[in-house]
């Protein structure tokens, strides 16, 4: 299979998702009860100013005709207009995405760096003192849910001993502000992610230690770093989809995270989205979402072939 | 050596000037609040989180006062004729945040652009106004179709606000670019993030003291609590119940509480079987013991026998609180002939954590006199569309009802079975409160709905636990910070921090 003709038909797959997961989710938020006229009027407003908003977002017409408008609008580019924010929805989501962007991809290159680390130091000798204690590392970073590990973070480096700011986002300071804002979100996000990464890594360098090729490497006299390499070469086509499918969990991740922290991303908004029955943006941050998703494993896809020389010219 | 030393203070003294603005420190105020705005313009919302960043932004024609009567702002004074349906308003000198002075045509457009049904949700609380015509440049007079003593709180009220006649005209954006004659302006709005405003150097009733202050949103009580304690914020306008001790107890925090004008109360579906007995209604109030509630759940307030909030001038002196009776309460429920197998379906309001935990307490109380309930969370938008609203799927809810500057905001509805979710039904209540309305009279008006609370006591379609304690919590360096009673806006105007 050539390179376009792949391309092709990824590009077709996330064409027919997006229209699957954009149907499901305009339907499922649709069916909620409760709308954003509701919402947004409260308690405090009277039946005809809950209407005359209904009218004002379109909202008396048939699910069926806002949802052929709401595609109608997209095939032209056009994301619509927030009914909580009253803004376009593509203005909001851009303000948004370089926050969980930089979260995201800060807490994917912590996991890997800490998770290939780890999972190596404890397959070079299997049953020592570093293996269990990486074991015990994995176990507590899996079995620990991120809301309460970033609530102890929380407690312990910006209450308990105040070396960190508290949440959000600083109003000011520049780079080295956003970088401390950003430690203890980054970190709770890429725990659970590198404990499952040294555990494959483990498992999987102990298995392809164990192979023939290897030990005819060791026969050939190879240092421990020769050896090493070999052993990345052959292993890292198989855990690259690992780590693709790790940075489509880390948008689920940022969910619970931008809430523990009070960051404005994504996942605040969408979180918020849904409370105030906000549909055009429910669908966008998902359509957003669903495209990141396919692109990361696209580029999974492309980095494992050029990694995997029976993938690239099969 | 010696050099070197110089040099090197000398380099952090100009470090130092840099950093800091000309004349000391910059002094921001810093509120940890838990509900964010969904827009800044004050005429296109109802939502209380709204207003209470608006009142900093926009100045209205009259405000309320800390001890709740209504003061001049922008007029300076107003007089209404002997008929009530002229209503003339002296303007004091102000500039809008983007230069241009205020005058009499922008009251005109802000007061027509507010009773268009069309932009704001409020409309309806002008619709007594049958023209504002612009005298002069300082003097506005409101012609009334009908006297409408209501219509001071309304303009009291954050949607009463004064927006500039040329930017309505422009169709300007108020809702992410505030253009007011406040105290403060916006300088930023990172939605979930925070709102920063900037001090106006040339607000008309004097500069504030703090250049800047940022509200955060942090929707977790327990971390708002926290960051108080850490120094993080300044001050916290939602404290968890269950940290009330310890900010009462630290020495660095000052826990306020005062009385607010919030009634909390156990809804009751009237149409429902059983429900629709004023007998059980009464009974269900005796078997709640209110004060407990309030004490556990809300962490403490005041007990109410009616739809009123305590201290309320409104409130006729003679309707008391039902009391914890359960015996009386027991045999009510036989009388009105009640099975023993009754099951009350009772739906509670996600994240309301506060009402959530009062439910369950009304749960074991209800059980206690053979009433057994079950209980359904339900999330915010759900309880909107579902119990408040839609089909008013529910036995019994609770929720809060806050407060309003004029009864009208309160009873608006009541007596009327479909106006409300309770589906009370008292056309006599309806009559009367159509004509409190109306009537300029104040005595005249306090008879009318002491009749209407004092209806709303013998026949409840609620079981009232009574008005909550608003209580906030800041550091002991702050000074001169309020939040304004029943409209519980923030009040940063005369903020200090030492």
């Amino acid at each position: 299979m050539g390179l376009p003709v792949y391309l092709l038909r990824t590009l077709g797959a996330l064409a027919v998702t997006a229209v699957l997961v954009a149907t499901l989710v305009f339907f499922a938020t649709d069916a909620l009860p409760g709308d954003a006229a509701a919402v947004r009027t409260g308690t405090d407003a009277s039946d005809a100013a809950r209407a005359a908003i209904r009218a004002e977002l379109g909202l008396d017409a048939p699910a069926y005709a806002r949802y052929a408008a709401w595609w109608g609008d997209l095939l032209q580019g056009d994301l619509g207009t927030s009914y909580r924010e009253r803004r376009p929805v593509a203005t909001i989501l851009a303000e948004r995405l370089p926050v969980t962007a930089a979260l995201a991809s800060f807490a994917w290159l912590a996991s890997l760096l800490v998770g290939v680390g780890l999972g190596l130091a404890a397959a070079a000798r299997p049953g020592s003192a570093v293996d269990r204690g990486v074991l015990a590392f994995t176990t507590a970073g899996l079995a620990l849910p991120e809301f309460w590990v970033g609530f102890v973070l929380l407690l312990a480096f910006a209450v308990t001993w105040p070396v960190l700011p508290l949440l959000g986002l600083p109003s000011d300071g520049g780079l080295g502000a956003w970088a401390t804002h950003l430690i203890l979100p980054v970190a709770t996000l890429a725990l659970p992610r590198a404990a499952q990464l040294a555990r494959v890594v483990r498992a999987t360098a102990l298995e392809r230690r164990r192979a023939d090729w290897m030990r005819t490497v060791r026969a050939k006299g190879a240092g421990p770093l020769r050896q090493t390499r070999h052993l990345a070469a052959n292993a890292l086509p198989a855990l690259l989809p690992l780590v693709a499918l790790e940075a489509g969990g880390l948008l689920t991740g940022t969910i619970v995270v931008e809430q523990v922290f009070g960051l404005p991303g994504l996942g605040a908004t969408l979180i918020g989205a849904i409370g105030a029955r906000d549909v055009p943006v429910v669908q966008g941050a998902t359509l957003l979402a669903v495209a990141v998703y396919v692109l990361v494993n696209v580029a999974a896809d492309l980095a494992q072939a050029a990694a995997d020389p029976r993938v690239r010219d099969a | 050596m010696h050099r070197a030393v110089r040099s090197l203070a000398r380099t952090l003294a100009l470090t130092v000037a840099l950093a800091l603005p000309a004349g000391g420190v910059a002094q921001t105020l810093v509120i940890a609040s838990g509900a964010q705005p969904d827009t800044l313009d004050p005429q296109a919302t109802s939502a209380t989180s709204a207003f209470q960043i608006a009142k900093s932004i926009y100045d209205t024609l009259v405000e309320v006062a800390r001890d709740g009567t209504i003061q001049p702002l922008l007029a300076e004074s107003w007089t209404v004729d002997e008929a009530g349906t002229t209503w003339t308003f002296t303007l004091n000198e102000a500039t809008f945040h983007d230069g241009t002075p205020f005058d009499a045509t922008d009251v005109v457009a802000s007061l027509t652009r507010i009773a268009d049904p069309d932009v704001s949700p409020k409309a309806d609380e002008f619709e007594a106004i049958d023209a504002v015509v612009a005298v002069d440049a300082r003097t506005v007079r409101l012609e009334l179709s009908r006297p409408a003593p209501a219509l001071l709180a309304s303009l009291a009220s954050g949607w009463g606000a004064m927006l500039p006649s040329e930017k309505l005209e422009a169709g300007h954006d108020f809702g992410t670019d505030p253009v007011g004659t406040g105290a403060f302006r916006l300088d930023t709005w990172v939605r979930d993030g925070y709102v920063r405003l900037e001090a106006n150097p040339d607000y008309f009733a004097g500069a504030p003291a703090i250049d800047a202050a940022e509200i955060r949103f942090v929707t977790d009580a327990a971390v708002q609590a926290q960051g108080l304690l850490a120094g993080d914020f300044h001050v916290i306008a939602d404290p968890a119940t269950a940290d009330l001790p310890t900010l009462e107890t630290n020495p660095d925090v000052e826990l306020v509480r005062e009385p607010s004008g919030t009634v909390l109360v156990t809804s009751i579906n009237t149409r429902r079987p059983y429900l629709e007995d004023p007998r059980v209604r009464r009974a269900l109030n005796l078997a709640v013991d209110a004060d407990t509630v309030l004490e556990v759940a809300y962490g403490g307030g005041t007990p109410t026998g009616t739809f009123m909030e305590p201290g309320s001038p409104w409130l006729p002196a003679d309707v008391e609180p039902y009391g914890y009776d359960p015996e009386r309460a027991r045999a009510l429920l036989d009388e009105a002939g009640v099975p023993d197998d009754l099951t009350l379906d009772m739906a509670l309001p996600q994240p309301y954590e506060v009402h959530v935990q009062a439910g369950q307490i009304v749960q074991d109380m209800l059980g206690d006199v053979g009433i057994d309930v079950d209980i359904r969370v339900v999330e915010w938008g759900v309880w909107l569309g579902e119990v408040y609203g839609g089909p008013r799927d529910f036995d019994l809810t609770v929720i809060g009802h806050t407060g309003k500057l004029d009864p009208t905001g309160r009873l608006g509805g009541y007596g009327d079975p479909d106006a409300t979710y309770t589906g009370w039904d008292d056309p006599e209540a309806a009559t009367l409160l159509a004509e409190a309305a109306q009537v300029s009279d104040r005595a005249t008006r306090e008879a009318l709905y002491a009749d209407v609370l004092t209806r709303l006591h013998d026949d409840p379609p609620f079981v009232y636990f009574g008005a909550s304690n608003r209580s906030y919590a800041q550091r002991t360096d702050v000074n001169g910070f309020w939040i304004t009673p029943l409209l519980d806006s923030f009040d940063l105007r005369s903020v200090t921090l030492d």
